[in-house]
């Protein structure tokens, strides 16, 4: 019974939250760039109007690779909120992105092709960092089960800073913030040509949106796990994560992608490692 | 009862053999459908029939021995011959070291009195795989060669049936045999056949592959017999079976088999095309595609990774097994990487399956029982969406006259089934719930305690997904084009369905699967079988669990809102934005460029050529390997 009452309060509060937290991306980043900016609610709008709209497609069957991102992404929200397996739960969610690329891929049109290669070029950088993650869990708890970390009395991020820096980028990276928001935007930063949606519109779009906002969860869920022990300090560090997110992607320009997969293979690769032999090395164990 | 299916399952696909040799071409495709069908029945009555040994003891032994030693006899003067005649003077020499070890063994090793045949479950495993996919591909292959031969003015059929199904009977003698002696037999009939059909085209580049594919397997061919020979005079071990009792005794028994049970692994690494041998298997990729989904899923590279299984007892928890883990977690990255940079369709699934038999073999290595039940699974799985993955391609190449991935792109409108069936082993090959990933979960979280092998799996599994997911995008996306007629043949599109619906339903039934044939064998290996719990829909062991039921329920969702919703907002067809340089007098779908001429927008994926092309990776591969082939002859490391 309890489990059903969560299930449907992580169904309705996470895209909430997921849209205010779009919205305070959007106020902030006009503030930052001089300007008002729009209401807070905007993202909720946004959704609202593309409902309304014809739903436009090139392709029969783009809407079922949506679709797919979006229930795959509830799911990896799902089982983080279960306390399921961590490297369970890193490949369900490239179930969810690799279904978007294969959306953009299958429109055939040359903006979406671009955006997608770029974003498979984006798996290849931040999924190592994800699975290093998941091991550094393991090392320090005995499993892979997330349940053993939130029952743990100190934070991860004590025995894992390292690896926090590299989620951090990965955090920038996914949700494809500057200077790594190559995939989205082809030729200037216009709304219409964004990379690998630039054949969605109406509902089509209308989902991917709310799935993103789920992703803001789920993503910042992440974060939130290296403070589990106190879910209040993991809430803040979440958040703290998010701004600063913001705030790089407002005070930095987009990147080549082959920069970001050398600084992803060599830089985030290596302090990950680091911090992984450490912990074999030293052999400590959450507590 | 027993002793009659293991009789049949070789005596069945020689009688097929000489069937397609004495009988029409004509007629070639009711073989091939009875073929199909016998073989499913023989080896799931196999199945059905429980474990168990068949000896072969006198009088019948003594015949049986000396058809071995004239068939050992006759495949060396086969490869005397043919290396002589067309004058390769390496393999020439590899044939003569055979000879001489042959006399050798003959000489001074002393005769048994029995031979057997053991059916564990990893045997009963193997059997499904050979009979039940290698027998889809030559029931593929009669929709397929025609049209192959009629490309390349060639009238071969016969001689390409005969070696595919004497293959298949060689495959079944090699994984039910535990005396040593005949199971080296059957090994170098594989190699054997590999050689023929590899060289089928008897062009030059078909036969200097063909060779190459010999030479190689004969190095580890050669590994092996030294191998057997050392525990044959030093330990009096003649079975697959006295390895695992002699291993068991004690520590020191242990560390003295480190050496042979090491040549043993190298005729498998050679057999599965590990680095540094791994030339041979994209080599092979020149023969009709048949051949390379045979030689890929179901027979050849299957005989390396199953003895090595077999030989888990030998270095479980031993430094060889940590040897041999990285060895094949080394491969495992170094061929993602180098999948990642090919254009070739062919290329991409040859390094692919390079890469998941190292991961294969990395899960043997490692030893736990979790790790061993994981290689076992991934055989299985790999078998299956290999086969299957390579049979498509072959019909994508008869239907779009490329093997180029960057031709491919289009294909879901050309040919939808076809294509929706190769998606299918796409993404079984890289996404939950199907098998293939759920083994790579199982042999991560089996690897994470050794720190070198568990960072080469997380980067070679990235690396998969990259060149997996490039290629799925590219055959589903949609083109205006549409220039493609795929010829709908019932032999074709049959096993690949058959091959499809396996993916589907052993990934359903995967923990009935692992509870009747992996957890019994893994028993037998080790003595323990792993830590798993649960029931049918969920996996759960000490350190992990997966709801695979889940993944499977909401995937079904994720079709039924998509049907139900598919029709609720008006959907609206329109051409793709072009950026406003639509040629809206043409076909709407082509740049205006700067001349005022039109273009057509080609745009076309990643490869990273200058990072991970072969030119950059393999001799960094061969070195590295090389090296840890003789840390492991070496007796190990004690990481």
């Amino acid at each position: 019974m309890n489990e059903i009452l969560t299930i449907i309060l992580v169904l309705i509060v996470a895209p909430i939250i997921g849209c205010l937290a779009s919205g305070v991306d959007r106020k902030i980043t006009a503030r930052l760039q001089g300007r008002v900016g729009p209401p807070l609610l905007q993202p909720y709008y946004d959704v609202k109007k593309l409902l309304s709209k014809d739903n436009m497609v090139v392709n029969s069957s783009q809407n079922f690779y949506v679709i797919v991102y979006l229930v795959f992404i509830i799911l990896s929200l799902f089982m983080l909120v279960f306390k399921q397996d961590f490297l369970m739960i890193i490949f369900v969610y490239t179930v969810a992105s690799v279904a978007l690329i294969v959306g953009g891929m299958s429109t055939g049109s040359p903006y979406a092709r671009v955006g997608s290669s770029r974003e498979i070029m984006a798996i290849l950088s931040y999924e190592p960092v994800l699975i290093l993650y998941a091991l550094a869990i393991y090392l320090l708890t005995g499993t892979f089960k997330l349940s053993a970390l939130l029952d743990a009395s100190s934070p991860l991020l004590m025995y894992t800073p390292l690896i926090f820096i590299a989620m951090i980028v990965v955090l920038n990276i996914k949700l494809k913030k500057s200077p790594f928001d190559y995939s989205t935007s082809h030729h200037g930063h216009q709304e219409l040509v964004k990379g690998m949606t630039t054949e969605y519109g109406g509902p089509g779009f209308a989902t991917i949106e709310i799935a993103h906002f789920y992703e803001y969860v789920f993503l910042t869920g992440l974060i939130f796990l290296f403070w589990a022990s106190n879910p209040i300090i993991g809430v803040l560090l979440g958040i703290i994560a998010y701004l600063l997110i913001i705030v790089i992607d407002n005070i930095t320009a987009r990147v080549y992608w082959q920069w970001m997969l050398k600084l992803s293979w060599t830089v985030l690769l290596i302090i990950s490692i680091v911090n992984i032999a450490f912990l074999y090395v030293s052999g400590v164990k959450l507590a | 009862m027993i002793e009659n299916t293991v009789m049949l399952l070789i005596i069945v696909p020689l009688l097929f053999s000489l069937l397609f040799v004495a009988l029409p071409k004509s007629l070639y495709k009711y073989l091939a459908w009875a073929f199909f069908i016998i073989g499913v029945v023989l080896s799931v009555s196999l199945v059905l029939g429980g474990t168990g040994v068949v000896s072969v003891e006198e009088p019948n032994f003594a015949m049986f021995e000396n058809i071995v030693l004239v068939l050992e006899v006759v495949v060396i003067l086969f490869i005397l011959a043919i290396s002589a005649k067309y004058k390769n003077w390496p393999t020439l020499g590899l044939g003569i070291i055979s000879a001489a070890l042959f006399a050798y063994t003959y000489a001074n090793v002393p005769g048994a009195e029995s031979a057997s045949f053991n059916i564990d479950q990893l045997s009963q495993l193997m059997i499904l795989i050979v009979n039940i996919v290698g027998t889809a591909i030559i029931l593929f292959a009669t929709g397929y060669m025609d049209q192959y031969e009629e490309h390349r003015h060639l009238n071969r059929q016969r001689i390409f049936y005969f070696t595919m199904s004497f293959f298949l009977a060689a495959m079944n003698g090699l994984v039910m045999s535990d005396t040593l002696g005949w199971l080296y037999l059957f090994w170098e009939l594989t190699t054997l056949c590999s050689f023929v059909l590899i060289s089928y085209n008897m062009d030059e580049e078909g036969i200097n592959n063909g060779f190459r594919a010999l030479a190689l397997n004969l190095v580890g061919g050669v590994a092996m017999s030294v191998g057997i020979i050392l525990l044959a005079t030093k330990y009096d071990i003649s079975s697959l079976t006295g390895i695992a009792t002699y291993a068991g005794t004690d520590a020191v028994a242990l560390a003295a088999l480190a050496l042979p049970v090491a040549l043993l692994c190298i005729g498998g690494f050679a057999k599965s095309a590990q680095m540094p041998f791994h030339s041979w298997l994209l080599g092979a990729m020149v023969a009709p595609t048949p051949v390379s989904a045979l030689l890929h899923s179901s027979t050849m590279v299957n005989a390396g990774v199953f003895l090595i299984v077999k030989l888990v007892p030998a270095f479980a928890n031993t430094s060889l097994g940590t040897a041999i883990a990285v060895y094949g977690s080394f491969t495992f990255v170094i061929c993602s990487a180098l999948a990642l940079s090919q254009r070739n369709a062919k290329r991409v699934l040859a390094y692919s399956t390079i890469a998941n038999l190292g991961l294969i073999i990395a899960s043997a290595g490692i030893g736990t029982p979790l790790a061993v039940a994981a290689s076992m699974m991934l055989i299985l799985f790999h078998a299956i969406s290999k086969g299957l993955l390579f049979l498509c391609t072959g019909e994508i190449e008869h239907t779009i006259g490329s093997r180029d991935i960057e031709d491919m792109s289009g294909l879901i409108n050309k040919a939808p089934l076809l294509t929706s069936i190769a998606a299918l082993g796409m993404v079984s090959m890289l996404l939950p719930p199907f098998g293939v990933l759920l083994t790579k979960w199982v042999s991560m979280e089996a690897a994470s305690n050794n720190p070198v092998v568990i960072v080469f799996l997380v980067l070679g599994s990235a690396l998969t997904t990259v060149y997996y997911s490039k290629w799925l995008g590219t055959i589903l996306s949609s083109s205006m084009d549409k220039n493609a007629v795929p010829h709908k043949k019932l032999e074709t599109y049959f096993p690949l369905s058959v091959l499809g619906l396996s993916i589907i339903g052993t990934s359903i039934f995967i923990f009935s699967i692992y509870d009747y044939l992996i957890k019994p064998q893994v028993a037998i290996l080790l003595g323990n079988a792993p830590n798993v719990t649960g029931q049918a829909g969920q996996f759960a062991s000490e350190i992990g669990a997966f709801t695979y039921a889940a993944i499977f329920a909401v995937l079904a969702l994720a079709i039924l809102i998509y049907l139900a919703t598919k029709n609720m907002f008006t959907p609206r067809m329109s051409s793709y934005y072009m950026c406003g340089e639509n040629n809206l007098e043409r076909d709407r779908l082509m740049f205006r460029n700067g001349l005022c001429s039109y273009e057509k927008s080609s745009v076309s994926n990643i490869y990273l050529q200058n990072i991970f092309g072969e030119s950059k990776l393999t001799t960094f591969g061969y070195a590295i390997s090389i090296i840890l082939i003789v840390i492991a002859l070496a007796g190990g490391v004690g990481l």
